[in-house]
């Protein structure tokens, strides 16, 4: 890991990048920012003018408030302007951004994403992106502010100047306190939210578990326990208010001590006549218009802390090297019939360097037949498939399919090669047929359905309130674990891969549904070299030949019959996966009693 | 953020409102006097915002343009006991409203958690989840932004308005119709922006709810993506609404970029208008200079407030509409609730239901009808049949998780629905398919089921199913956070802890509904002999889905289209040839591979 400062560095150098990109409309932005201020600033001014020249003497009143009025139009256009410029470009920002962080977040290799939560891509792509356009925003607005107090003091500075010095003593302590202020209540904000997401735990998990709660009656300790976090959350609450109260008044009141300024010294100087009245006017309406820039500047400070931490965090993400890439010079597959022929040769490989799942590994699976591989928990079963479709890479040995090492191959090509039925089955929230279709969009309604159909989902999927248009995934219609399962097989089928990997189709199905999905998956083999990875004792039986894994490498391989008649090992392991069938071995209550 | 905005069939009509300020009152009763301390800050420091111009105008007036020294040297010291009063007054506002606010939130998080948790298991199948958990978050969170600033903005922006215009009334008429040439034009576009920039604001929560929600699926998706190398086509729907969302931001910030443009030539052309028109009313001597000045200096005491309440408005309505629901759910009452002269089950005695018929709420049929069974103490029943045809409903009424629609269950002689809820969730145990754990360690989790147990008891109860040892070598012991990484515990071991919380609690019947999907081979040998231990010389009634556990029980009831239609042992079924028979057959078949024996031949 690189030095804390290194990485700021980093995360500044993502923002100039990206801010480069823009810095045409940040520049415009930047000088409309200044025409506001010229606009702002000429008002105190023509306002002393117009009081000394036309209120109290006889100039021509038309002409000064005409004066001011266009000084208005000049505030108000631009002051529009500068927002219009200020929010595009920060949105931009955000959203360029947030699409170079989905597009890497797609590239990155499957190892990436397993020891990366979702939430915290989520955050990256969201909550720290809303830190990055606070920031961005400010930056037209910021120095259009600073131009206009430099402006504002100099005005002052130069027309009274030891008036100015005592009106103007405290308002550096305006932007003190601001920075101060932001300071300070940014972890008070940020332990409210955290108390509030503990008592959101505390209501998840009354809600999800409700059963248990009723089932046991243990309304009262979750109530209990939710009292303590309504009480944690009012106790920082509360401390959260008594900064607010230490910072706001005294923001809000500093500006009145040079107000007050102004209006002794001043009025003394009015009465001695070394001072006009319009002088003093004009001292009391620059003194205001200073007020929220200071604030201002004074959180833009604490703003850009946090940016800057929000782009360290996105850097991050962003520089992290997508591991399994396509190689420099693709080769292809052959085109020929049959073909699915895999070759694992000495394949080693841990998710661990220093402790291999497979070590050893060879597997050799002729085109268009079928192979069950059995072992036990973590024996490395499922890490086959990983390595098949190239989620990971071998430490050393080759995969190949059809004779070229998978690493040879375009991931383009490898994946229309290789397709998975995955052990947790992921929709997404679209139609039926869109999730069916989501390998081949352009798919024709007619493939669809006969993949639906060999799949054995099309009467299901008939049956549901619209047919194949039905919204499903977790926002829409909700299906049995036995009706998710058929809709990825089916959508693998309808990828016609060479090579088919089911792994465990059956473990979220209803035990009596079992033999659907079985007979479905008999279709779906035929002719096609499939590996299935086999959780149960029932799956055993669809594939031509079985091997089993152990150790890290291929332990014994043969038909079931064989290997039951050969091997001790594979009767273990078998008997493990066959506890929940088999029940001769378990007390029964006579037994315990 | 921008789950806390009302949408338009949220807003409340009269009567509503009305229920919602009178019953909010009646949560704010216990802080009145607090609430009214906070009026009179809010008020002091109001009065104090206007008396610093007003303190202007009489030094202009009456120390500058008729110069008196001794006027002009009042009026700077009053102006810094103003400011002093108001510095002391403001802080104590702050606190005070924080005190109430908090206090009243605090009050409606526990009081609407008690009423969620007293509903029955019917009012969680009908609410979903989310919707629950964001009454008691973003809802209440939507309130507290409101209390922090709002509240105080909203009170003292319109106190500032009213005393501000009362002061320029009393101070000159002529200036103040000036000021009303203004005045309106800016209400109407302040009204105007609020509307717009509150349906911009409803389209943007939207799109950024669909794009996180595609954000979502496709991290959570990322395998499935690159198994079908759809990364392109993904990441280029992901551009589609990333964009939309992008345009409306923009949308939203044309609509403010007018109303602030608009506002910030206002302010400066006011200041034009008292110039001219002030100016022209001076030289024909209607009002003083000083007058002038102060009117200037007023305007932004009149602009400001107007921009604030247009602001807040949106805030307020939605924690008017995220009170509306709060109370609503307040007002619901629990539909499984204690009897008025409840009385404790006995120890152990019949499990009988009589006649028993279901219906959910808002179906068309019954999920039961007219089913009438009665269970010996120690007896073992599985309740069998088709996915959907009523035998998990059955369990829930045995258990009065719900109660039936007609006829009634009862225990020992005694209807359920006048039993004491305590000793009904002792007698009568329901273990949940899914091992579900709360946050905290292995023992806290256990001891939801006895909150009064001790450590001992709950390591007995853990000895009594045969796993003591398992939990006692994790990391930490029985004292192990449950929910910390590395010490994740296997879906096995989290039914372990649900089997201990009923072994703690050492009821007389059992209700199980048997998990559907399976645990690791290793696991589940010991959780069945867990749950061997636990169901000895208890009453068990089980939702089967396996043959294993079928065989096992001592009669069945099989439950198809809402109806008991067999029940009997297995061999009474078995010679019956019916239904049973007919379900036991596809169970056998469904097992293809031939169990392995100890001695292949």
């Amino acid at each position: 890991m690189s030095t804390p400062v290194a990485s700021t560095r980093a995360g500044w150098r993502l923002l100039w990048s990206v801010l480069r990109r823009q810095r045409r409309g940040l520049i415009v932005g930047v000088l409309v920012g200044l025409a506001w201020s010229a606009g702002k600033v000429a008002v105190p001014r023509l306002t002393r003018s117009a009081v000394d020249r036309a209120v109290i003497g006889n100039g021509s009143l038309l002409f000064w408030s005409g004066l001011i009025a266009i000084a208005a139009v000049i505030a108000g256009v631009f002051a529009g302007w500068r927002r219009l410029v200020a929010f595009r470009e920060s949105r931009l920002t955000e959203t360029m951004l947030r699409e170079q962080i989905f597009e890497h977040i797609m590239r990155l290799h499957v190892g990436y994403h397993d020891r990366t939560q979702t939430g915290q891509l989520m955050s990256r792509a969201s909550s720290d992106l809303l830190q990055i356009q606070g920031f961005v925003v400010m930056i037209p607005i910021t120095t259009s502010q600073l131009a206009m107090v430099v402006a504002v003091v100099v005005v002052l500075l130069t027309s009274q100047p030891l008036l100015a010095l005592v009106a103007l003593a405290p308002l550096p302590l305006v932007n003190l306190l601001a920075q101060r202020f932001s300071r300070s209540i940014h972890p008070a904000v940020l332990a409210v939210q955290a108390e509030q997401a503990q008592l959101a735990t505390v209501v998840e998990e009354s809600v999800a578990g409700v059963r248990v709660v009723k089932g046991f009656g243990a309304e009262g300790v979750q109530a209990a326990k939710l009292r303590v976090e309504a009480d944690d959350i009012q106790r920082e609450s509360l401390q959260a208010a008594r900064i607010r109260s230490n910072f706001l008044p005294a923001l809000d009141l500093l500006p009145n001590l040079g107000l007050i300024a102004v209006l002794g010294i001043g009025g003394h100087r009015v009465l001695d006549g070394t001072m006009s009245l319009g002088q003093m006017i004009e001292f009391l309406q620059y003194i205001a218009l200073l007020v929220y820039p200071l604030r201002n500047l004074g959180m833009t400070v604490a703003f850009a802390q946090r940016a800057a931490a929000a782009l360290l965090r996105v850097d991050e993400v962003l520089s992290a090297v997508p591991e399994v890439v396509d190689p420099a010079v693709p080769q292809r597959l052959p085109e020929q019939r049959p073909n699915g022929a895999v070759h694992f040769a000495d394949v080693r490989f841990g998710y661990d360097p220093a402790a291999p799942v497979l070590d050893g590994f060879e597997l050799d699976i002729a085109p268009g037949t079928s192979v069950a591989l059995v072992g036990e928990t973590a024996s490395g079963k499922s890490t086959v498939a990983r390595l098949l479709a190239r989620f990971y890479d071998v430490q050393a040995g080759s995969v190949s399919i059809d004779g070229v090492d998978v690493r040879s191959l375009t991931l383009g090509d490898l994946r229309r090669a290789v397709g998975i039925v995955f052990e947790d089955t992921f929709l997404f929230n679209d139609s039926v047929s869109g999730n069916i279709a989501f390998a081949r969009p352009d798919a024709a309604l007619a493939d669809i359905e006969s993949a639906a159909r060999l799949a054995g989902a099309h009467d299901f999927i008939t049956a549901l309130p619209e047919g194949y248009d039905t919204q499903i995934g977790e926002r829409g219609f909700s299906l049995s674990g036995g009706q998710r399962q058929r809709i990825a097989i089916a959508r693998a089928i309808l990828a016609d891969p060479r090579v088919l990997v089911l792994d465990d189709a059956t473990s979220a199905v209803d035990p009596s549904k079992e033999h659907e999905i079985r007979e479905a998956m008999t279709t779906v083999m035929e002719g096609r070299t499939t590996i299935v990875i086999a959780h149960r004792a029932g799956t055993i039986a669809l594939a031509d030949r079985v091997v089993l894994v152990d150790g890290g490498r291929v332990a014994a391989s043969g038909t079931h019959d064989e290997l039951l008649a050969s091997s001790s090992r594979y009767r273990e392991v078998l008997a493990a996966l066959e506890a929940e069938v088999d029940d001769d071995d378990l007390p029964t209550v006579k037994g315990v009693g | 953020m921008y789950s806390a905005v009302v949408s338009d069939e949220d807003r409340l009509d009269r009567n509503q409102t009305r229920n919602v300020v009178r019953r909010s009152l009646e949560f704010a009763a216990p802080y009145r006097t607090t609430v009214w301390k906070a009026i009179a800050y809010v008020t002091i420091v109001t009065l104090c915002t206007v008396a610093g111009p007003v303190l202007v105008l009489v030094a202009t007036d009456h120390g500058l343009l008729d110069p008196n020294a001794k006027v002009l040297n009042l009026c700077v010291i009053a102006y810094l006991v103003v400011v002093g009063v108001s510095y002391i007054a403001s802080r104590l506002q702050y606190l005070a409203i924080n005190q109430a606010g908090e206090g009243f939130l605090r009050d409606l998080r526990v009081r609407v958690f008690d009423r969620l948790q007293a509903q029955s298991m019917a009012f969680f199948d009908r609410n979903k989840a989310g919707v629950l958990v964001a009454r008691m978050t973003a809802d209440i969170e939507s309130m507290a932004e409101l209390i922090q600033w709002g509240l105080l903005q909203f009170v003292s922006a319109l106190l500032l308005l009213a005393v501000t215009l009362v002061v320029m009334a009393a101070t000159s008429w002529q200036l103040l119709l000036a000021v009303m040439l203004i005045l309106p034009v800016v209400i109407a576009a302040s009204v105007r922006f609020q509307r717009q920039s509150h349906q911009a604001y409803l389209d943007v929560r939207d799109k950024v709810g669909q794009n996180l929600s595609t954000l979502q699926e496709s991290i959570a998706g990322v395998r499935v993506i690159q198994a079908y190398h759809r990364e392109g086509e993904q990441t280029r729907r992901f551009f589609g609404t990333n964009r939309s969302l992008y345009g409306s931001h923009l949308h939203a910030v044309r609509i403010s970029v007018w109303y602030f443009g608009f506002i910030e030539f206002v302010g400066v052309f006011a200041v034009a208008l008292m110039v001219g028109v002030g100016g022209w009313l001076a030289h024909r001597g209607s009002v003083s200079e000083g007058t002038v000045v102060a009117f200037v200096l007023l305007l932004s005491n009149l602009f400001d407030p107007i921009q604030q309440l247009s602001q807040l408005y949106n805030t307020v309505q939605s924690a008017g509409a995220s009170l509306h629901k709060l109370y609503g759910i307040i007002d619901a009452e629990p539909d499984v609730g204690e009897h008025p002269q409840a009385v404790a089950l006995p120890r152990t005695g019949v499990l009988e239901a009589h006649d028993l018929s279901f219906r959910y709420q808002g179906a068309e049929r019954r999920a039961l009808a007219h089913v009438a069974l009665r269970i010996e103490p120690g007896e073992r029943l599985a309740l069998v049949g088709p996915t959907g045809a009523g035998k998990s409903t059955l369990a829930k009424l045995l258990s009065r998780l719900y109660d039936p629609t007609d006829g009634f269950v009862t225990f020992g002689d005694i209807d359920l629905r006048v039993a004491s809820l305590a000793s009904l969730r002792e007698r009568v145990v329901v273990v949940p398919q899914e091992g579900f754990l709360f946050g905290g360690t292995v023992l806290d989790n256990i001891r939801v089921a006895r909150p009064d147990a001790t450590d001992d008891e709950v390591a007995a109860a853990l000895a009594s199913i045969g796993v003591l040892e398992r939990f006692e070598e994790l990391p930490e012991g029985l004292r192990t956070e449950v929910r910390e990484r590395g010490s994740r515990l296997s879906s096995g071991e989290r039914q372990l802890v649900s089997l201990a919380r009923a072994a703690l609690v050492d009821p007389a019947v059992l209700v199980l509904d048997e998990a559907t999907s399976n645990l690791d081979p290793g696991t589940e040998a010991v959780v069945e002999r867990a749950l061997e231990y636990l169901m000895s010389g208890r009453t068990v009634i089980v939702v089967a889905h396996r043959l294993s556990t079928v065989r096992r029980a001592d009669r069945i009831a099989v439950v198809d289209h809402a109806r008991l239609v067999e029940y009997g042992s297995h061999d009474e079924l078995m010679t019956l040839g019916g239904r049973y028979a007919a379900l036991t057959e596809a169970w056998l078949k469904a097992q293809p591979v031939a169990p392995p024996s100890a001695d292949p031949t």
